[in-house]
């Protein structure tokens, strides 16, 4: 699929910068996201600095040897990649940005380039290649689309990860992370939206009430119950945005009778140590590891949440006792699997609207989700729609790569980064669209409002709320009061 | 003169520069292993993706499916060079001959008229990707000297191989094309290792380096932050 460039209209008003001028001067770096005050001088020696330590302690080294040796400069990434679809600018070229890494390993950690650095005279990295490599590291989506395009099986997405660590390490890195994260792993709240214990137990009562009055059955939230099968982890946004996404799954819990539990020492499955720092992604799922262990839970289960899924699916086991590990399950999963066994009963009259499903990356670039979620829609939304492409070479929605939670680059994920995504959302003709991911549903909403488009973003849970059907046994008559009653039986005539 | 220096880059020279060539490639295919083989020793989860690995390779192996999406004349010329580049220098009749006579090894050749077109369109797909990389505006932007260099040094052999098999030319000026020939071949021979052209033992790895690549070390955080003197820093 491809798409048209940008006008030059949209240009200006995606690459627009509100970093304020005499910020930008004090930084010394011209990008478009907020940076906190940073040590601004000698970046190139902290660059390289930061960059041995990583090597040495890390497995990248091989990796950048690979890459390094036979990267060919083809261009086919250009063609998967859809900010250079949008753009037309050639350092939007996957391998472009690649090369920008690359070359600095080339020269200054290989035996010939350190030659080749001796003969020609001074060192390569400069500060301009440090603003470059700030900038065109955070235009990408980290989709991982373009390494299923490359013919030498380069993995433009890691090296992008890797170049954002290195970053971080020298405090170039987007503000909006840093402090949630600081709020995550230092602050009072330990989550990234700040949500205290008490408020979260008010949100959840408040949801159950919802539930009662709407289901007439009791479905609970159960807070820190041990010894539960599953220990859940949402993308903690969603106790604030996706209110039918977590009583869809509450209500799957419910029909199921599986025992599952939120734990109050900890319950943020946002990871933004995957956007950025591989520091903070160890740290952020010891502390998931921590609180599953502390409830003598069985398996740590992320909510609708892609990055969530996938750095707890990948990195629990990498950082929390490999083959001793928890195990992980994706909410996706579970909900595919109790489905499958005919724990769950949906009632395929209630979705009556034009219904398509979004692949998040984390999930469908690994072919790990793809079809399961599908399974499920198809047998209770009638009038279900395939977008194309779909499954491992999907189209991001344009915020990944944590660039969905840096709010002032909004023109340019809804102009740039979604704008093939929005040409595919308009040529499905989907009212429904369905992303079973935090950050895919902020992005979407945002690019639909923005693109003027006529469509629904929601969750699967959203969908599966509105069409669960309970057990006879699990529902509840309400006592009728008198005053109501001729109201109530009207209601229930509507409905 | 002309004969004996002929004599010599046939003989001695091909020797060196085949070796440091085959060499070359076994020490970064070495290397390659056994740094994947470390860093999986190294990784805090040890399994690996075999059947992503899989499915990943025979996509590389036969990326038709790719194909359809991407430049697709571009992509065509791209495999059908690689065809012709591989297959002739190695199933030339004239070259197993050579090797028959100071070796005494030899294998089924390609029949004439096969291996002659073959060396037409390698000549021509070299010269459209020459072209390519000149005018087609993403390619031209990727491209760096070397790339450029690359296509004209393959060239070269592939221009004077064919004229010394195919068209009368007076014995001096043959000597003089076979000179350039197997000087350029033997060029290529010892670059291939050192440049990006070593993808001809590589690339079949990557999928298994890609696989190998998320498989981080544990406990990183506190040896990083020793080694930055950033214990205790706030993030």
């Amino acid at each position: 699929m491809k798409t048209t460039r940008i006008t030059d209209e949209e240009r200006a008003k995606a690459f627009k910068s509100s970093v304020k001028p005499e910020v930008l001067e004090k930084q010394k770096l011209n990008v478009r996201y907020n940076i906190e005050e940073f040590n601004a001088d000698d970046r190139p020696r902290r660059f390289l600095e930061a960059f041995a330590a990583i090597l040495k302690h890390s497995n990248y080294k091989f990796v950048l040897d690979h890459f390094a040796r036979m990267s060919a400069r083809c261009s086919r990434c250009a063609v998967a990649c859809q900010i250079y679809q949008a753009t037309g600018d050639p350092e939007d070229i996957p391998c472009h940005r690649s090369e920008l890494l690359l070359e600095v390993y080339r020269r200054h950690f290989t035996l010939g380039g350190m030659l080749k650095g001796k003969i020609s005279g001074g060192g390569y990295l400069t500060d301009e290649k440090i603003q470059e490599m700030a900038q065109s590291f955070w235009n990408c989506t980290a989709c991982r689309r373009c390494a299923l395009e490359c013919p030498m099986g380069i993995d433009h997405g890691l090296i992008t990860h890797l170049g954002r660590y290195i970053l971080s390490e020298i405090g170039i890195v987007p503000r909006a992370l840093v402090i949630s994260t600081r709020e995550q792993l230092e602050g009072a709240s330990k989550n990234t939206s700040g949500i205290p214990v008490p408020a979260l137990a008010d949100t959840l009562e408040f949801l159950e009430d919802d539930m009662f009055e709407e289901k007439s059955v009791k479905i609970k939230f159960p807070l820190d119950v041990e010894d539960s099968d599953y220990v859940f982890f949402p993308a903690v946004s969603d106790f604030l945005m996706e209110a039918e996404t977590l009583m869809g799954i509450a209500a799957v819990f419910r029909a199921t009778g599986d025992k599952w539990t939120i734990g109050t020492g900890y319950y943020d499955g946002i990871n933004y140590g995957l956007f950025y720092s591989d520091r903070i992604l160890e740290r952020v799922v010891n502390k998931v590891d921590e609180e599953t262990r502390r409830l003598n839970g069985k398996n740590i289960l992320i909510g609708e949440c892609g990055h969530a899924s996938r750095t707890a699916k990948t990195f629990i086991p990498t950082f929390c006792g490999g083959k001793n590990a928890l195990p992980v399950v994706s909410i996706l999963e579970y909900t595919h699997k109790v489905w499958k066994e005919g724990r769950l009963k949906l009632n395929p009259d209630i979705i009556t609207e034009k219904v398509a499903y979004h692949d998040p990356c984390n999930f469908a670039r690994n072919r790990w989700i793809i079809n399961q979620p599908r399974e499920v829609l198809k047998s209770f939304c009638k009038n279900y729609v395939e977008m194309t492409p779909i499954g491992d070479n999907n189209i991001c929605c344009g915020g990944g790569g944590g660039t969905v939670s840096i709010d002032e680059i909004r023109p340019y994920r809804t102009t740039v980064g979604g704008k093939l995504k929005a040409d595919q959302i308009r040529k499905s003709g989907c009212e429904i669209l369905v992303a079973p991911c935090a950050n895919c549903k902020k992005q979407l909403r945002e690019l639909v409002e923005d693109q003027k488009i006529d469509c629904q973003i929601v969750g699967l849970h959203d969908l599966i709320y509105k069409a669960i059907v309970f057990d006879e046994s699990l529902i509840e008559k309400k006592e009728e009061q008198p005053a109501d009653k001729d109201n109530s039986a009207e209601k229930e005539g509507k409905g | 003169m002309m004969e004996s220096l002929l004599d010599f880059v046939k003989g001695p020279l091909f020797r060196l520069c085949f070796a440091i060539m085959i060499l070359g490639l076994l020490r970064i295919f070495t290397l390659d292993i056994w740094n994947g083989y470390k860093a999986w020793r190294k990784a805090g989860d040890k399994r690996i993706p075999w059947k992503l690995i899989r499915r990943r390779s025979w996509e590389w192996i036969f990326p038709f499916k790719r194909i359809k999406n991407n430049f697709q004349v571009y992509s065509v010329i791209s495999i059908l060079f690689h065809v012709g580049l591989i297959l002739v220098p190695i199933f030339l009749f004239a070259h197993i001959e050579l090797w028959k006579t100071s070796t005494g090894i030899s294998w089924p050749s390609l029949p004439f008229t096969l291996a002659f077109w073959l060396t037409i369109s390698t000549i021509i797909f070299l010269i459209v990707m020459l072209f390519s990389r000149i005018v087609v505006k993403p390619i031209k932007a990727l491209s760096k000297k070397q790339d450029y260099l690359w296509l004209i040094l393959l060239l070269i052999p592939f221009a004077t191989g064919f004229i010394c098999a195919n068209l009368n030319v007076s014995p001096y000026n043959y000597h003089f094309f076979m000179l350039i020939h197997i000087l350029s071949g033997e060029l290529i021979f010892v670059l291939i290792p050192f440049s990006k052209i070593a993808h001809c033992v590589l690339a079949p790895l990557s999928q298994i380096v890609c696989g190998l690549a998320w498989s981080f070390p544990p406990e990183t955080d506190d040896a990083i932050c020793t080694t930055l003197n950033k214990k205790g820093a706030r993030i």
